[in-house]
């Protein structure tokens, strides 16, 4: 007799980004200290490219095609935000000289892989090929799979802003305790919001996830700002300064989603709708979205490696 | 894998050969540790993935034996997956048995056993803090540095992703001897309390050089521990007659356990008793274990 094993966790067997862990939720105080210890591991940092560098067309590309496959498939929002989280830790590794559209399609195509594995869903993945336009041979798409893992070292438990918002929600003496939920759901959208600007990059996954709760409470207990902000910025794993700067940047882009809202056609600002919509303008040209069914392309992981772009004979 | 000069063959491990190697570039000593990964046209399965992560993210702590990398290679089409864990000289099993046979039988120092222990509930708490199990808990999975006197945990489960065998892969027989007894039972609904029962049997095989229940199966390992500890009771544990696997048993009164681990004061024979209730909800957890008076004159600073 050998005792059913239901692997190594007692929890849920997806990925839940809240509860990077295990995705239990019975979870103890003691676990977010692991988190504040390792969140640096699973930070993306553009910051030291230059503003020419092909990477940051790269990113906007896979933003698009993600956003793009999300609004056809609707899929979880949280199997979109872990796949840019993906790419974006990968090209902040991985020196990428190109920006052929499919590179951006393989890296778009192998992060969806691998961030629908972790939250457990199936994604049609073949379907979402064929509307990006071209088919990759399994093959390859493994291949790709390998190169990421081995680049962000098999650390597919990302810990994102989400990750937080339980802890830092603790510390909010909020008397009406119906409020609570309303207030992470509005973080929630904040932090999904900001993946879209990179300059949010260099802030740390914890100062993200305080300063969405804290445009939140702004926005929905505005008495209680005051008392949510001094409670949070008792935390001992806060930097207060860092904070107030998040803060500031998230206002910003707040403010400047409201505007475009307003002001729809706009491209000029740099927030998700519009950063999307400016996309879908220039992708039209550079990729071949629209391609016709029939005339798929299949380009080979192989050939990536007679670009000698990615460093392929890692995974070998 | 040619960043790794393979040293030797250093086991056997439930999910495959474990070599001692020497990263070529820094020098580093590590433990390659190979896996077969069953791989499917979906490529790596999300099973592995999802556990290799939490590995990853677990073996921060000091208490477990770190994850240095991983390293996923295709050798002549099958894929292999090797994980390279730090190195550390022996394990609890070797140490163990060099102070019971060899040249110099002694028993090992009442304080380097309650260190361990320290150090083994330490590192069970940080896997249970996490809604983690270990699940197999022995001597041979708890790494050792003898000289600094560090103990860590290894092997943590690969459970979803590579099923345990009821034998492993070179047909040794997977031990029962730390096995609670309420996974003996049949029990489907068990929780931390299976670690802690493991970490008792641990703590008196310190004492007593020689495990507490040797038994080679199943029911003899519940004879063995009813013996000892006396048959459990619905009173003393309710529902254990109506789990999956209960027989008519006889009917034993419980021995005194002091006299079983000699080596021991009565503060340690009580943490014992604690960590040996027979109801999984009586057990001591980890982080309560920490906090017993047994390790009142641990220098507790240095952990």
């Amino acid at each position: 007799m050998i005792p059913n094993f239901n692997g190594l966790t007692k929890g849920k067997m997806e990925f839940d980004l809240e509860y990077p862990l295990t995705g239990f939720e019975e979870h103890h105080f003691h676990a977010f200290s692991t988190l504040f210890d390792t969140e640096s591991d699973h930070s993306p940092s553009f910051l030291a490219f230059k503003s020419t560098d092909v990477r940051f067309s790269l990113r906007r590309h896979s933003l698009f095609l993600i956003s793009q496959a999300q609004s056809s498939y609707k899929f979880d929002d949280y199997i979109a935000y872990l796949a840019v989280n993906y790419i974006d830790r990968f090209l902040s590794k991985q020196v990428v000289l190109e920006n052929k559209p499919w590179i951006v399609q393989i890296l778009v195509i192998a992060s969806l892989s691998l961030a629908a594995k972790m939250r457990n869903v199936d994604l049609p993945l073949s379907d979402i090929q064929r509307d990006v336009g071209l088919v990759f041979d399994a093959q390859s798409v493994k291949r790709m799979e390998s190169l990421i893992l081995t680049t962000l070292n098999w650390r597919l438990r990302s810990i994102t802003p989400f990750s937080f918002l339980h802890f830092f929600i603790s510390f909010f003496q909020i008397g009406d305790s119906s409020l609570t939920q309303p207030i992470k759901q509005r973080a929630s959208d904040i932090i999904f919001g900001t993946q879209y600007e990179i300059k949010f990059f260099e802030h740390k996954p914890s100062i993200l996830a305080a300063s969405a709760l804290l445009c939140a409470a702004d926005e929905l207990i505005p008495l209680q700002f005051s008392s949510c902000s001094a409670a949070i910025s008792e935390c001992q794993y806060l930097n207060k300064e860092e904070l107030m700067n998040a803060l500031t940047i998230m206002r910003e882009m707040l403010i400047e989603l409201r505007e475009s809202i307003v002001d729809a056609d706009s491209c000029s600002t740099l927030t998700p709708k519009s950063v999307l919509e400016c996309e879908r303008t220039r992708s039209q040209c550079e990729t071949p979205i629209n391609q016709d069914r029939d005339n798929i392309k299949r380009p080979r992981l192989s050939d990536l490696r007679d670009d000698q772009t990615f460093q392929i004979s890692q995974v070998q | 894998m040619e960043k790794y000069e393979k040293l030797e063959k250093v086991g056997e491990g439930t999910y495959g050969k474990v070599y001692k190697a020497k990263d070529k570039a820094t020098g580093q000593l590590v433990a390659l540790k190979k896996t077969r990964l069953e791989m499917d046209e979906e490529g790596v399965p999300p099973t592995a993935l999802r556990e290799i992560s939490l590995l990853q993210m677990l073996s921060h702590s000091l208490y477990i034996v770190r994850l240095l990398c991983v390293e996923h290679i295709d050798k002549n089409g099958k894929p292999i997956l090797y994980l390279v864990f730090e190195y550390l000289d022996t394990d609890l099993k070797k140490f163990i048995d060099s102070h019971r046979k060899g040249p110099n039988p002694r028993p090992l120092p009442p304080s380097l056993i309650q260190s361990f222990l320290y150090q083994l509930c330490k590192g069970v708490a940080h896997c249970h803090s996490h809604g983690v199990l270990h699940r197999d808990l022995k001597p041979q999975n708890l790494l050792v540095d003898k000289e600094k006197g560090i103990l860590k945990i290894a092997d943590l489960g690969l459970g979803r992703a590579f099923t345990v065998p009821l034998k492993s892969y070179t047909h040794e027989i997977v031990t029962l001897w730390y096995r609670a007894p309420e996974v003996l039972l049949g029990s489907t609904h068990y929780s931390t309390a299976v670690d802690m029962w493991s970490v008792g049997c641990i703590f008196a095989e310190m004492a007593r050089r020689q495990a507490l229940f040797p038994g080679d199966s199943e029911f003899q390992q519940l004879l063995h521990i009813f013996r000892l500890l006396g048959t459990p009771t619905d009173k003393q544990w309710p529902g254990v007659s109506s789990l999956r696997d209960w027989h008519v048993y006889p009917q034993w009164e419980p021995q005194n356990l002091a006299s079983a681990v000699s080596a021991l004061g009565p503060d340690g024979v009580d943490l014992l008793t604690k960590m040996l209730k027979f109801d999984p909800a009586d057990r001591i957890s980890a982080k309560a274990a920490l906090d017993h008076p047994y390790f009142d004159s641990l220098d507790k600073s240095q952990f």
